[in-house]
């Protein structure tokens, strides 16, 4: 067990010269010789190939499988239709996150589950202990790679590897199946980079080094887990183990502190009682009042996580304090890097990536519930408090790189 | 590989003494440089600040973390190399010349005693100890 692990692609990565780290007990590479800063904006100008394989793949089957996702899990299974992902929890009995996941409904009769390296094994084994009758689970880790490519290049390169070029419906969330020279492919417009256009392919592990090869050679190219990380910090996305999980004092973190869980928690009475749905029903109730302008009670959300521009070169990293402009605390950065971005040229719709880039950090910070867009704060970096304002929630349709306008609040 | 006449320390700084006027210049690697990564942010000290071997005396970020640098010995900051600030790749371009960081006066006579000579840091490298480092 203590064995590192090796996804099918390493010989790749090894080849193309990338460094290699332990993340959650794979080898897996952190960087190619290009680097983190090239890789990032390769993919928001072209597209980037990512090997996502260490994330863990769970198939359920079975007459039992429909009731059984509605009780792990915090979104609604039964809405969920045939060709289409939805992004869910695995909530534990006090509202707190035991990872987050994709389900994806490839085809009729089975579910397939994407969660996290680091929390697979605590995933297999909760599941286990609330595993009821007439279901089937079915690790799929090692059987299925997958390759992620992201980037406004990625439809035309996919579209063009492909057997038939037929490309699942240009929805975010939408699957389909294709092929590449026979081999069977699972395609998902999902992504962990923000882009609107965006795929995450499954296929045998014996043919992923063909499909990684193929898409390289149309010029995609090659990212490592640094890059992977700037990317979904710059779109807002959060990881598991900072926006997600035990916070800094070794409390857990609600799962509506998080935006994107508003459209992946799910009351709806089809649904029924679910693992953690007492406590995610206050958790929401902070949010209706909220939305009402109730600032009465927040007990059940103290914090939530928000994006921050911080207006300085210094980069605000992961536990660095954050201050109300008076000085009180009000929160820490979960977490926090620098992304480069390209400076655009021109005016309007007509705007376009140039030819130079730039730098800016990027945070994400766990604060109190009662701020909100435009509140202006100090991020704490060792002796230096920069001043930063609270960022509005990204939306997917409009691309990350937009977010170099937010530096000049 | 480090220049001849510069001595370097297990934490990968870099210091190179110039007998006419006694001040010592301070750097970091080519290692250090390559396994930070993309280098995105430097904070050094101002001129007039003491700094003591071993110590904190400034640091350097890359995208993924930020890094502590170490004083090679004990003086008083003459000059802080302020134009890298603003050109980060000069310190993968050109190391141990345009990417110094420091000008230093030493505290006392054989400052830099005890450093490693380029062979011997060579040497480090290749032993598993640096990797702590």
């Amino acid at each position: 067990m203590s064995d590192i692990s090796r996804t099918v692609l390493y010989g790749r990565h090894v080849a193309g010269g990338a460094k290699m780290v332990d993340f959650a007990g794979w080898e897996m590479p952190i960087q190619y010789p290009r680097g983190i800063v090239a890789e990032h904006l390769a993919t928001r100008r072209a597209a980037g190939l990512f090997d996502v394989s260490h994330m863990g793949r769970i198939v359920f089957a079975g007459r039992g499988a429909t009731a059984f996702l509605q009780r792990v899990l915090t979104n609604n299974a039964a809405e969920l239709a045939l060709g289409q992902a939805q992004y869910t929890v695995i909530p534990n009995a006090a509202g707190g996150a035991i990872d987050d996941a994709f389900l994806y409904r490839f085809e009729e009769g089975r579910y397939l589950l994407v969660v996290n390296a680091s929390n697979r094994l605590a995933d297999l084994a909760h599941f286990r202990a609330n595993l009821t009758g007439q279901v089937e689970m079915l690790d799929q880790t090692d059987e299925l790679a997958m390759i992620s490519l992201q980037g406004p290049a990625s439809q035309e390169m996919l579209s063009a590897i492909l057997d038939q070029p037929a490309l699942p419906a240009p929805a975010r969330n939408s699957l389909g199946i294709g092929k590449v020279h026979g081999a069977k492919v699972l395609i998902a417009r999902t992504g962990y980079t923000g882009e609107p256009l965006c795929f995450e392919l499954m296929i045998a592990s014996q043919q992923a080094g063909m499909l990684w090869d193929m898409l390289a050679a149309r010029g995609a190219a090659p990212v490592g887990l640094g890059a992977r990380d700037t990317l979904r910090l710059e779109a807002g996305l959060p990881l598991y183990g900072h926006e997600l999980g035990i916070d800094r004092d070794g409390k857990e973190i609600p799962i509506l502190a998080i935006a994107p869980a508003r459209f992946a928690v799910s009351f709806a009475p089809a649904k029924g009682d679910f693992i953690g749905r007492e406590a995610l029903l206050r958790q929401h109730a902070v949010l209706e009042r909220i939305g009402k302008g109730d600032y009465s009670d927040l007990s059940a959300l103290p914090r939530r996580v928000m994006p921050l521009a911080v207006l300085d070169r210094l980069p605000a990293r992961a536990g660095c304090d954050i201050l109300a402009p008076d000085g009180r605390s009000v929160g820490y950065v979960t977490s926090g890097t620098v992304a480069p971005y390209w400076k655009f040229e021109g005016q309007g719709p007509s705007a376009r990536p140039g030819e130079q880039s730039a730098l800016r950090p990027v945070a994400l910070g766990l604060v109190e519930s009662s701020l909100k867009a435009g509140d202006k704060l100090q991020v704490q970096v060792r002796q230096q408090f920069c001043p930063a304002v609270v960022g509005p929630n990204l939306s997917a349709k409009s691309p990350p790189y937009a977010r170099p306008v937010l530096c000049q609040i | 590989m480090v220049p001849q006449g510069y001595v370097c320390t297990k934490t990968h700084e870099w210091a190179r003494l110039d007998a006419a006027s006694g001040i010592v210049t301070v750097g970091i690697t080519d290692y250090a440089v390559e396994q930070l990564g993309d280098i995105v942010y430097l904070e050094l000290p101002a001129a007039g600040k003491a700094i003591q071997q071993e110590k904190v005396f400034g640091v350097i970020e890359s995208v993924k973390a930020a890094v502590e640098l170490y004083a090679p010995l004990d003086g008083q900051v003459v000059e802080s190399n302020k134009a890298i600030a603003d050109q980060l790749d000069v310190l993968a371009a050109d190391p141990y010349n345009a990417g110094w960081m420091l000008k230093v006066k030493p505290a006392g006579a054989n400052s830099l005693s005890g450093l490693m000579s380029p062979q011997e840091y060579q040497a480090y490298l290749e032993s598993d100890e640096a990797k702590k480092h």
